[in-house]
């Protein structure tokens, strides 16, 4: 099916409010969803006999710190059975003030397995909350790292459990040892 | 009388001759039998997503040979693709022969040493000397190419970096003349030995189910059935004008989608890739090896998401940018990262040794699943 069938096909599932289509870029388009409709949108996407969209090809975090700082989730999808794809995104504020209550997205692990573990490296990289997940937890950094590091304000610390993280601070251990 | 059993957290790794480079798993047993298996990934974790924000395009190339060190060329392309497909860089046809030559031969040297240290897992050393022979040769071509035998930085937007030297495709003609009848003698002394089968046929079958669910690629998704190869189907560079069959697994050898069955996959696909090695070579057009048009590059705003066929399969590049040098971001989905979420799935109910025999068949390669 052609992006613009299967967009017809997503209107009649959830409705043609508050979508936004993408596709005046260079890469393939896009549909932005409210994150309320992400989930039902997804069991359908992939039982619906025609979307069938049957694997997760790539789940991704990204942090848009422009005019408004808001963080996205991208759902690559391709359905094996009809060599179709699809991409969704959903679009959370990041508010200066308790932003961990406002990025909250569902999960889609038990709809694609697969995302299980993506949806835990969006959450170690950027600290998406994915609600509904059975095993959430960072995935790559250790547990008791302190921040997201792919937000572009992170500020990546001094040290960690008493081991420098930066050259400098390194150069100047060395420094002291020798004397 | 009744026996009372009890289970035991056992700790494998994070150094262990089995898990190909640092991985680490919480396994609860029972006797030999796992209960639980929990892999514990980011040892390996670089931040190379991190890195790729910072740096110009064109310098985060030799990256990319570091993403995965036994692929190091088929990474490199599929970085180039990417950047080529967004900026709009065309690529001369002689090019984009030698490119798929690199990463064809790359396939084979992947596919050798995930064939050898599978034999090794389980116990069978000898093999391991064997592929690595050829593989020193591959290294020998290689290093004769760009002047490094392991991460190469050999692909250029627009290019390949350096022409074929004099009589490279000769030489290379020459390896594959002893390389084919040398995968025969595998089939004899590993593929067919009866000690190799007895031990993973119908160990750890991957349905085609789950294969799908959890999104596998590449090989462990053909040897569950899955008739799905991106060189065919959406074809990249010259792939598309080259023959070849894509191998899927069968329940020829017992089950379909056991270890057995990934083990034959790759034997099967480095035939494969000798035959595309011989039309590259027949093929080969004179010409320019590299567009020199656009040397300061710039990527107009918008995202684009290219996957290519590595060895451990899909090996996809999700690209944003917002103008300038720099891409805002870039996200990394590698093949190796998906077959060690499904480990845990398939872990449970496992040998403490049939873990090992899963782990080399899915050919996991640790800094691919970290990043």
């Amino acid at each position: 099916m052609e992006a613009q069938s299967i967009l017809e096909r997503i209107k009649n599932i959830i409705g043609e409010a508050d979508l936004v289509w993408v596709d005046d870029q260079p890469g393939d388009p896009y549909l932005v969803i409210p994150k309320e409709k992400l989930r039902r949108l997804a069991i359908n996407m992939k039982g619906d006999p025609h979307l069938a969209f049957d694997t997760l090809m790539c789940l991704s975090g990204v942090h848009n710190m422009g005019e408004q700082d808001e963080m996205e989730v991208v759902y690559h999808l391709y359905s094996l059975r009809h060599r179709h794809q699809f991409i969704l995104k959903v679009k959370l504020d990041r508010p200066a003030f308790f932003p961990h209550f406002y990025l909250r997205v569902d999960s889609v692990s038990g709809i694609w397995p697969a995302a299980a573990w993506m949806e835990r490296e969006v959450y170690d990289m950027f600290g998406i909350h994915f609600v509904g997940h059975d095993d959430f937890r960072r995935l790559l950094l250790p547990p008791d790292w302190e921040g997201h590091p792919l937000q572009k304000d992170y500020q990546e610390p001094d040290a960690y459990r008493g081991i420098a993280t930066t050259r400098e601070e390194i150069e100047g251990v060395l420094a002291e040892e020798s004397g | 009388m009744l026996l009372t059993t009890e289970t035991m957290v056992l700790n494998m790794g994070p150094h262990h001759p089995s898990t190909h480079g640092v991985l680490r798993f919480i396994l609860r047993t029972d006797g030999e039998v796992i209960h639980l298996c929990r892999p514990d990934i980011g040892y390996l974790h670089r931040g190379l997503e991190k890195i790729a924000e910072q740096l110009p395009y064109a310098h985060f190339m030799p990256y990319t040979d570091r993403l995965d060190y036994l692929a190091a060329m088929n990474c490199n392309l599929g970085y180039a693709i990417t950047v080529e497909q967004a900026a709009d860089i065309e690529v001369p046809p002689r090019a984009e022969y030698i490119r798929v030559l690199v990463a064809e031969l790359n396939r084979i040297i992947s596919h050798l040493i995930s064939v050898g240290t599978f034999a090794m897992d389980i116990g069978a050393v000898t093999p391991f000397t064997h592929t690595i022979r050829e593989r020193e040769w591959v290294n020998d071509l290689f290093e004769e190419l760009c002047g490094a035998r392991l991460t190469y930085n050999y692909i250029r937007f627009g290019g390949v970096v350096f022409d074929l030297p004099e009589g490279f495709l000769d030489r290379l003609s020459h390896f594959l003349d002893y390389f084919e009848p040398r995968l025969e003698q595998y089939n004899r002394f590993i593929s067919k030995n009866k000690i190799f089968k007895e031990r993973l046929v119908g160990v750890a079958v991957i349905s085609r189910q789950q294969a799908l669910d959890y999104a596998l690629v590449g090989p462990n998704l053909r040897a569950s059935g899955i008739d799905w190869d991106l060189r065919r189907d959406e074809p990249y560079s010259v792939y598309g004008d080259l023959e070849f069959d894509v191998p899927i697994g069968t329940s020829e050898f017992g089950v379909m989608g056991d270890c057995y069955t990934r083990y034959w996959i790759r034997i099967w696909e480095m035939e494969q890739s000798v035959r595309i090695l011989r039309q590259c070579i027949a093929k080969m057009p004179e010409g320019p090896y590299l567009n020199k048009s656009k040397r300061k590059l710039k990527v107009e705003p918008g995202e684009i998401y290219v996957r290519t066929e590595a060895p451990r399969g899909e090996l996809g590049f999700y690209l944003i940018s917002q103008g300038g040098i720099r891409p805002h971001r870039l996200k990394i989905r590698t093949g190796s990262f998906s077959a060690m979420s499904i480990v845990e799935e398939l872990g449970s109910g496992l040998m403490v040794a049939d873990l090992v025999a899963l782990i080399a068949s899915l050919d996991v390669v640790a800094p691919e699943v970290d990043r």
